[in-house]
C-alpha cells in the first residue's frame, strides 16, 4: 500500500463528524430539557395561584366577589361554545371580540404607519428632533384615557372615538422606540452602509430600517398591549359592544364570574394577537436580517 | 369667663328651644346618593329641611357620579354606606346572584318615589312617526348606564307588544345625562332615555320632542306608579338598626311633605342647588318631576310586575326571584 492508497484508506473525518453530532445532539437536548424545566416551573406557579385562588374563593365564601377559577373556566367554556342560555349581553361573544379586534387593530396600525417612520426621521434628523420633541414630550404623559371626552367630542359616540384613544395611547411607545432605536445605530453601521453607496431611501431601508427594528418590535409589543388596553376602556364609555362594553354590562348585572370571563378572553386574545402579529413581524425581519438585540 | 359661657348654653338652649338631648343622640349614618342627580333631590331638600336632624339623624354624605349606579351598590353590598338614593334595577341584579348562591340576600328597596319619571325623547325630525316607523331606522338612542331603569321601563312597555329591543335597529349608546344634550345637538343621537331635568333641557333648548313619558302613562297604565327614585338600605345594617332605619325612611317622607307643602320658590332654590342647575330650568321642569317618596305594597308590585318581569324575562335575575327579594317594605307606611 502506497502513501496515497494509505491517505485514502483513513476514513474521512468521521471523529469530527461524530463530535460535531454529539454536540448538536447535547445542546438539542440540553433545549429541550430546559424547555421541560421552564413549562413545569411555569405550569406549577400557575397550578399554585390556581389553587390559592379556588381555596381563598371557598373559605373566605367569595363566590360572588371572586369565583372559583373552575366556575370562571366553565364560564369561559360556555361562552365560547355560545351555550350559554342566560346570555346577556347581545351579539355572541366573537363579535364582541371581532369588534374589539377590528377597534384595537385601527388604532394599532395607524399609529405604526404614522409613529414608526416619524421616530426613525426623528432619530436620524437633528434638527427635525429639535423641532418636534419637546412638543411630542409636553403631549406625552397625557394618558389615554384622558382623551376619551375630547375623542368623543371630535368624533362623537362611536368606533371613531374608540380607534382614536387607541392611536393616541399607542403612538408614543412606537415613536419613542423607533426614535430611540434610529438614534443608537453604530457610526461604523452608517459608514458602512454609506461606503457600500446606499444613500437616500435605500440606505434608509437597508441600513436604518434593519439596524432599528429590535427597538421597533419592542414599541409594537408594548403598543399592542396599550391598545388592548385602551380598548376596553374606549368600550366602556364610547361603544355599545366589544370586550368593553360586554365587562361595563356585566358589572351593572353584578356577575363577576362574567366579567372575569371577559378579562381572560382579553388575555387570551391580546396574548394570541401579540403573538400572531409582533411574532410574525420579528421571524420577517429580525431573523431574516439577522439582526441581533443589543 | 369660660365658665360664664358653659353655663349660658343651656339656657340660651332652653330658650332658642333647640333640641339639645336629640341632637347629642344622634345617630350617624352614611348615605351614598348619585350627586348631582335630580332624582336623589330628595336627599337635599331633607337636608335642607332639617327632617333628619328632626329625626334624630346625623348624615354623612356618599356622592357617587351619575351614570355610575352600581358603585354605589357595590359601596352598600360592603355596608360601606347604609343607605343608598338612585338604584333600583340594580338592587334586583345584585339581590339575584345572592339568591343564585343561596346566600342570605344583602340589600333591599325600602323606599321610593311616587312617579317613574321615565322620559324618551326623540329629535324633531322624527315627530309624527310611529314606533314601527320608528324601529326600522337606525337610531342612536343614550342610556346613562347599560342597566337604566329607563330602558328597563322602555323594555318592559316592549314586552307587553311582544317585542324586544333586538327587533329595533337601534344602537343604544352609553353617555352620561349631562352630555345627552350636546350630543343630542351635535346629531350624535337622534334620542335619549333619561330624566325629567334633561328632558326639561332639551325640550327648552328645542333639540327635541317628548316622544314618551311615564307620568302621562305612555310606558301603560301601571307604569305611572313605578317608584322611580329608589332608596335601598344594607340588610345587615337595617336588621341591627331598625329604629334608625325607620326614622331614615321617615326623614324623607318629612322631606316630601316639606316638598308638598313649602313655597315653589323654596324648592326650586333647593332643587336648583342640588341638580347645579338654572332655577328657570328647575321651574320648567316643575310639572314633569315631582321628587316625592311614599313607597306602598302597590307601587312594589307595579314595579315588579313592570321591571322585575321585565328582567325575568331576559334572565337577567333568578327565575325563582319575587317582588319580596326587591323590597322590604317593613320601613314604611303601608298605604294599601
Amino acid at each position: 500500500m502506497n502513501t496515497v492508497e494509505r491517505i485514502a484508506a483513513i476514513p474521512a473525518e468521521p471523529r469530527i463528524s461524530r463530535a460535531s453530532e454529539d454536540f448538536a445532539r447535547h445542546i438539542k437536548a440540553r433545549n429541550r430539557r430546559v424547555r421541560l424545566r421552564r413549562f413545569i416551573r411555569g405550569a406549577t406557579g400557575v397550578v399554585l395561584i390556581l389553587l390559592a385562588w379556588q381555596v381563598m374563593s371557598q373559605l373566605l365564601d367569595l363566590q360572588l366577589l371572586l369565583p372559583e377559577p373552575s366556575t370562571v373556566l366553565r364560564n369561559v367554556v360556555s361562552t365560547l361554545s355560545v351555550s350559554d342560555p342566560h346570555w346577556l349581553y347581545g351579539p355572541n361573544i366573537y363579535v364582541h371580540l371581532w369588534h374589539s379586534f377590528l377597534r384595537a387593530m385601527a388604532g394599532f396600525v395607524s399609529a405604526a404607519v404614522i409613529a414608526i417612520p416619524l421616530g426613525l426621521a426623528l432619530g436620524r434628523i437633528g434638527w427635525l428632533r429639535e423641532f418636534l420633541m419637546p412638543a411630542i414630550q409636553g403631549v406625552y404623559p397625557i394618558p389615554g384615557i384622558a382623551w376619551i371626552p375630547l375623542a368623543i367630542l371630535w368624533f362623537g359616540l362611536g368606533d371613531a372615538a374608540v380607534v382614536f384613544v387607541v392611536f393616541a395611547t399607542v403612538f408614543f411607545p412606537l415613536l419613542f422606540n423607533a426614535e430611540a432605536g434610529a438614534r443608537q445605530i453604530s457610526p461604523t453601521v452608517l459608514d458602512a452602509g454609506r461606503c457600500f453607496g446606499a444613500r437616500g431611501v435605500t440606505f434608509f431601508l437597508r441600513v436604518v430600517l434593519p439596524a432599528t427594528v429590535p427597538y421597533i418590535i419592542t414599541g409594537l409589543r408594548i403598543g399592542l398591549g396599550g391598545a388592548w388596553r385602551m380598548i376596553v376602556a374606549g368600550e366602556m364609555l364610547a361603544s355599545q359592544d366589544g370586550i368593553g362594553y360586554l365587562l361595563m354590562e356585566s358589572r351593572f348585572q353584578f356577575r363577576a364570574v362574567d366579567l372575569m370571563t371577559a378579562m381572560i378572553l382579553v388575555a387570551i386574545v391580546g396574548y394570541a394577537t401579540e403573538k400572531l402579529i409582533v411574532g410574525t413581524i420579528e421571524k420577517r425581519t429580525i431573523e431574516k436580517w439577522e439582526v441581533v438585540s443589543s | 369667663m369660660k365658665r360664664r359661657s358653659v353655663l349660658a348654653l343651656p339656657a340660651f338652649a332652653a330658650l332658642s328651644g333647640l333640641p339639645l338631648r336629640r341632637a347629642a343622640a344622634a345617630d350617624t349614618i352614611k348615605v351614598g346618593m348619585l350627586k348631582p342627580n335630580i332624582v336623589t333631590v330628595i336627599y337635599w331638600i331633607a337636608v335642607k329641611t332639617g327632617a333628619f336632624t328632626k329625626n334624630g339623624l346625623d348624615v354623612v354624605e356618599y356622592p357617587v357620579p351619575s351614570g355610575q349606579t352600581a358603585a354605589g351598590i357595590e359601596q352598600l353590598l360592603r355596608n360601606g354606606i347604609n343607605f343608598y338614593l338612585g338604584a333600583s334595577g340594580e338592587v334586583a341584579h345584585a339581590n339575584s346572584r345572592y339568591l343564585e348562591a343561596g346566600k342570605p340576600l344583602p340589600i333591599a328597596l325600602i323606599e321610593g318615589g311616587l312617579q317613574a319619571g321615565s322620559f324618551f325623547v326623540m329629535k324633531n325630525e322624527l315627530k309624527g312617526k310611529s314606533l314601527d316607523e320608528l324601529r326600522q331606522m337606525p337610531l342612536r338612542i343614550g342610556l346613562s348606564n347599560p342597566s337604566s331603569f329607563h330602558l328597563i321601563m322602555f323594555r318592559a312597555f316592549l314586552h307587553t307588544k311582544n317585542l324586544t329591543t333586538n327587533d329595533f335597529k337601534w344602537q343604544f349608546l352609553t353617555i352620561g345625562g349631562p352630555e345627552m344634550l350636546p350630543a343630542m345637538v351635535s346629531h350624535q343621537l337622534d334620542g335619549f332615555m333619561h330624566d325629567a331635568l334633561t328632558t326639561t333641557l332639551a325640550l327648552r333648548a328645542n333639540a327635541g320632542f317628548e316622544f314618551m313619558n311615564s307620568n302621562r302613562g305612555d310606558f301603560g297604565p301601571e307604569a305611572k306608579l313605578v317608584p322611580g327614585t329608589g332608596v335601598c338600605g344594607n340588610m345587615e345594617f337595617m336588621k341591627a338598626h331598625s329604629d334608625v332605619t325607620r326614622r331614615f325612611a321617615q326623614a324623607l317622607r318629612d322631606a316630601s311633605a316639606s316638598y308638598a307643602a313649602g313655597p315653589k320658590e323654596n324648592m326650586v332654590a333647593i332643587m336648583a342647588e342640588w341638580s347645579r342647575q338654572d332655577p328657570a330650568v328647575i321651574e320648567a321642569m316643575y310639572p314633569r318631576f315631582d321628587p316625592s317618596v311614599g313607597l306602598t305594597a302597590a307601587a312594589a308590585d307595579a314595579w315588579w310586575d313592570i321591571l322585575g318581569r321585565a328582567m325575568l324575562a331576559r334572565g337577567e335575575v333568578a327565575q325563582t326571584m319575587a317582588v319580596n327579594d326587591v323590597f322590604d317594605l317593613d320601613y314604611v307606611q303601608r298605604k294599601s
